[in-house]
């Protein structure tokens, strides 16, 4: 099924040897949640990789309000329960289409009836409330977002308008932050080796660069974390990370998820 | 300090800056050498005589201490298994340290199950000193730490600074980004993953509590080295640091290994010499200033040259 990343759902104060993740079936047929729900059994084998955190709890705050919607709620279980195991305060807003199709509704109903609201209403409804909840915050609150791109779109974008610094504003994509619709084959020119290698339209810069033997160094594949950052000597980049500056973008790209137009040439 | 496991420092001969950090795995923050009984006995007598001095904390940095004391203990049994033992029964632990016929028992998270802070507890069962980061959303902090064998530094001064500042009197770490850089790359580091370095400077004596506090007492002594006494008197003093991401509360860890060895020693090493030499001798003026070694560095230039020439002598 390649490599997926998924969510830990675990309380993390708990003493198991063990960790949990909740996968959607969105049903398209090579996606790694119909793999997982329809030829995954008990027993298998699956191979992992550690995990990593590129959505932390900021300790910090005075405040947490986690904003979920739909299957964007799984980091947010681990985080409630570090919360409240910690004593800090906290609430989420969740949004679904309804009830029924709203993941471990009676789950966080249960263990936080007082942290938690829930939205299945109309769009418009649900903005209205949403947005008057951000208005009415503590000095010191962070904002975690997590759910479909148009959603965190709006409510990152309503956030930095309220006058929320950036500092305060978290968010997990579930893909990286602009897709290209339609991504183009390119080639590139590595400086140090001097290597050519095509990157053809299903594959990233980074598998097309290791596979040629050019060790470039990663870890979250999703640019956010900027492990596997190149120099960029010459080309147009399309930049689909969410890591680099404005600034570093000028000679730098993450290779994991930004692409190239017809030729670039990079150092590692 | 047996010069077979000393971490000798240079690899090349000329002095160069750089993030020279490596990937560690296992990533154990922990090295137990021969010296342990004497080193630990040191550090609790420092930290009876001196606690303030020795340890602070700030309140945001309980929660990463208890998962520090967790981590230092599962890693001393893991590593050394023969030395320390840590059973577990829910959230009660039982630590034993066999070295030092000890044990330790506490519930996790559990403030009221134990006396001192938990870095407190567990820095008294390794020879490094252990300081916690706060990984905050602006930027790393110093949290919390316990401190006895720091090189010329104040952990009271430094508590509740930021990493950055912290490091801006390091010549020229400023200008070139340099420390920004360093920065990015331990906001970087993954859960569970640790990356270590070396770091070095001189110290006069075999002193390895040398805080900034104190510097009246030891600072003098650089006044009195000699070419003649400098074998004796002057010691390579090398850090072994590790950096660790704790997974739950996402801070950093960072420990300090401290390893002395004498000029005396560390010139029967015939590339040790070369290069220890090569390294001084290219020192730019203002990290000699910086490290503490301009007062003496001609002496020390001075031994190690005559060192060199009594060796190639011995050979003719």
């Amino acid at each position: 099924m390649g490599l997926r990343q998924y969510s830990l759902i675990n309380d993390p104060f708990q003493e198991k040897s063990e960790f949990t993740i909740a996968v959607k079936n969105v049903g398209t047929k090579e996606g790694g949640s119909a793999f997982l729900h329809h030829h995954v059994h008990t027993g298998d084998v699956i191979e992992a990789s550690g995990p990593e955190n590129f959505f932390p709890v900021r300790t910090e705050a005075r405040h947490h309000l986690l904003l979920a919607a739909g299957i964007g709620i799984t980091p947010f279980l681990s985080m409630m329960a570090f919360l409240k195991g910690m004593n800090q305060p906290f609430e989420l807003h969740y949004s679904g289409s309804s009830e029924h199709e709203c993941a471990f509704y009676s789950t966080i109903k249960e263990n936080y009836p007082d942290e938690s609201t829930f939205y299945f209403m109309k769009r418009e409804q649900k903005e209205r409330e949403l947005k008057k909840v951000l208005e009415d915050q503590p000095v010191g609150t962070h904002i975690y977002i997590c759910g479909p791109s148009s959603f965190m779109d709006t409510y990152l974008s309503y956030c930095k308008n309220l006058g929320y610094p950036d500092e305060n504003l978290h968010s997990e994509r579930f893909r990286p932050a602009k897709i290209t619709q339609k991504p183009y084959p390119f080639s590139v020119t590595e400086k140090n080796t001097g290597k050519t290698v095509q990157v053809q339209s299903n594959q990233s810069l980074l598998e097309a660069l290791r596979e040629e033997g050019i060790p470039v160094p990663y870890a979250c594949r999703m640019g956010v974390c900027g492990t596997c950052e190149v120099n960029v000597c010459n080309g147009e980049v399309i930049h689909h990370d969410t890591f680099l500056t404005e600034d570093e973008r000028k000679e730098k790209m993450l290779t994991c998820v930004s692409r190239g137009k017809g030729h670039l040439s990079v150092r590692v | 300090m047996s010069i077979h496991s000393f971490p000798f420092p240079f690899s090349k001969e000329e002095y160069a800056y750089s993030n020279n950090s490596s990937l560690l795995d296992p990533p154990w923050m922990i090295t137990v050498t021969d010296d342990y009984k004497k080193e630990i006995m040191l550090k609790r007598k420092l930290l009876q005589q001196n606690h303030d001095r020795c340890f602070r904390s700030l309140p945001i940095s309980l929660e990463s201490q208890w998962e520090v004391l967790r981590l230092v203990l599962h890693q001393l049994a893991e590593a050394y298994p023969s030395h320390f033992s840590l059973s577990q029964n829910g959230k009660e632990f039982k630590f034993q340290n066999h070295l030092l016929e000890e044990e330790v028992q506490f519930v996790f998270r559990d403030n009221a199950s134990i006396d001192l802070e938990p870095l407190d507890i567990v820095g008294r069962h390794v020879q490094e000193d252990l300081i916690l980061m706060g990984d905050r959303s602006d930027g790393l902090f110093l949290e919390a730490g316990q401190l006895c064998f720091p090189s010329n530094w104040s952990l009271t001064f430094v508590l509740g600074m930021e990493f950055k500042s912290i490091h801006y009197p390091v010549p020229g770490i400023k200008d070139s980004g340099f420390i920004e850089k360093v920065e990015r790359f331990i906001s970087r580091i993954g859960p569970n993953t640790a990356w270590e370095r070396k770091n070095w400077s001189i110290t006069i004596s075999e002193k390895l509590d040398t805080p900034l506090e104190t510097y009246a007492d030891w600072g003098r002594l650089r006044k009195e080295v000699t070419h003649e006494n400098a074998g004796e008197m002057v010691h390579l003093r090398v850090e072994v640091q590790r950096l660790y991401r704790l997974p739950i509360n996402h801070d950093i860890l960072f420990s300090i290994h401290t390893y002395l060895l004498s000029l005396e020693e560390l010139v029967q090493h015939e590339q040790w010499l070369k290069m220890f030499y090569e390294n001084i001798r290219t020192l730019s003026s203002d990290i000699a200033d910086y490290k503490g070694i301009s007062q003496y560095k001609d002496e020390v230039i001075h031994f190690l040259e005559k060192t060199m020439d009594d060796k190639e002598k011995m050979i003719r």
